[in-house]
């Protein structure tokens, strides 16, 4: 995943907040399912495929305090680990799927 | 996600959810047999009346909206429903997953591949309570064996999980070592569970000629732990002998050797069920589950799930049985079992004594030992 990229939530993909911001993401096609804390449910909710994984790192930046050093190499690795699993696609699929 | 982050926010375990994960929904009062044990009929508390689809489907998209992840449907038997494609049509829309408790008669080739298709069915549990006609169909009304068998195979079919729950009686425990044979062996299931025959429902009027006695339950505890290491991790039970007799079993070894109190013993802690999960009644109540039909929380569309979820004092009371120590119930007074016991289910508690804040008699170890039982 590059800073370029633009991730887009795979709609079928339900988000279920459990407990204030913590969260399933969950495939009912699948029945996989993923659960994240605040920062994933963030970063879930700013995948629309307009914006790039740089710009969502900058909005995670600004939006949470104390944020690590390597906030980018590990919300990339989340949104990786999303994309193995079908949960996320890139703006560049669809185009590529359209043309 | 940043490990920082992921620790200093671990949310607290005893905190409510948003909204149910889970639901179970009775979706039709109407059924094509009638087992002489069925927990549903024969409830005065219920109103046997089913909804339109319309309603279901409203209900539907407001659970779709709250994330919840997967619905049982149940009854009754969910397959008499003629409109039962539109309610799975309206599940599958709203990005929920889904599965059928059925006596399995109902099933044919079109539903289940219509079923199939979806790919957001768990399961389907079929229950089988013989190795053959003349012991299934003794509880269960003639053809019902021969209809259930005929469904498995239909799912099956169509690649469609197909689980059994045997519900153990007295007419059908002498035939458990066929059973689990029959299911395992000869259907080529994978695993299937059991449970018993309860003080609820229909069973409360054929109790006398159906609940096990106590020689009868160590003979079924008996033979289901010996089937159960037969059968390796393929014969499961969260009720019933074979549960009671795994758990008395750890009661009887901790009592024996002094142990420290189980985790959550010695309390109510029994049914997690209102942490997760909640229940609709066929004719629309809001229930906290299907074991405790009576205690109406709400109507579906005219009530809010989340309103009722969060704020109802029923279900707060009830999530908060966990507090209520055993030591305070005279039925628990000087129980050796205490520190290691939760009280089991409330709705049989409620069934038997009237009371949901009381340990069930039923699953109690020491009046069964009192009157004469011994721990296979």
């Amino acid at each position: 995943m590059n800073n370029s990229d633009k991730p887009i939530a795979n709609p079928i993909v339900v988000l279920r907040e459990e407990f204030d911001d913590w969260a399933v993401l969950f495939n009912p096609d699948t029945a996989d399912a993923v659960g994240t804390n605040p920062v994933g449910v963030a970063v879930w909710k700013r995948m629309d495929g307009r914006r790039s994984l740089g710009d969502i790192v900058s909005e995670i930046k600004a939006s949470f305090t104390d944020t690590p050093d390597a906030a980018f190499e590990e919300i990339a690795s989340f949104v990786n680990t999303l994309a193995e699993k079908g949960f996320v696609g890139l703006e560049a699929d669809r185009k590529a799927a359209n043309a | 996600m940043p490990e920082e982050l992921k620790n200093s926010m671990a949310p607290a375990a005893s905190r409510v959810m948003r909204s149910p994960r889970d639901l179970d929904l009775e979706i039709t009062a109407r059924c094509n047999l009638r087992c002489r044990y069925c927990y549903f009929f024969n409830n005065p508390a219920v109103e046997y009346r089913d909804l339109p689809a319309g309603e279901w489907l409203k209900f539907f998209d407001e659970l779709g909206s709250l994330g919840v992840m997967k619905l049982t449907l149940a009854g009754g038997e969910p397959f008499i429903r003629e409109d039962l494609r539109e309610l799975i049509e309206g599940i599958v829309r709203n990005r929920m997953r889904f599965s059928f408790l059925s006596n399995g008669v109902l099933i044919d080739d079109e539903i289940a591949a219509f079923i199939a298709d979806t790919g957001r069915c768990e399961y389907v549990q079929v229950s089988v309570d013989g190795s053959c006609a003349e012991v299934h169909d003794s509880c269960r009304g003639p053809g019902s064996f021969e209809g259930a068998v005929r469904g498995i195979r239909t799912l099956q079919r169509h690649r469609i999980s197909a689980t059994v729950r045997a519900t153990i009686h007295r007419n059908n425990m002498h035939d458990l070592e066929n059973i689990a044979r029959f299911l395992l062996d000869e259907l080529g299931l994978p695993r299937f569970g059991t449970n018993s025959a309860g003080y609820l429902g229909a069973c409360c009027v054929n109790a006398d000629d159906l609940l096990l006695n106590i020689a009868e339950r160590q003979e079924a505890m008996a033979t289901l732990l010996r089937l159960a290491e037969k059968y390796p991790n393929r014969i499961s039970a969260s009720a019933g002998p074979l549960s009671e007799g795994r758990a008395w079993r750890r009661m009887e070894e901790a009592r024996a050797h002094d142990q420290p109190a189980f985790h959550n013993g010695g309390r109510l802690t029994a049914c997690g069920c209102p942490s997760s999960k909640i229940s609709v009644r066929a004719d629309g109540t809001i229930v906290p589950c299907n074991m405790l039909n009576h205690i109406a929380l709400g109507r579906i569309n005219q009530d809010s799930l989340a309103d009722v979820w969060h704020n109802s004092p029923a279900l707060k009371q009830l999530r908060n049985r966990h507090a209520i120590p055993l030591a305070g119930f005279a039925f628990c007074a000087d129980c050796p079992y205490m520190p290691y016991c939760t009280g089991s289910c409330p709705g049989l508690a409620y069934s038997i004594v009237g009371q949901v804040d009381h340990p069930s008699p039923d699953a109690c170890l020491r009046r069964f030992l009192e009157e004469g039982g011994t721990i296979p």
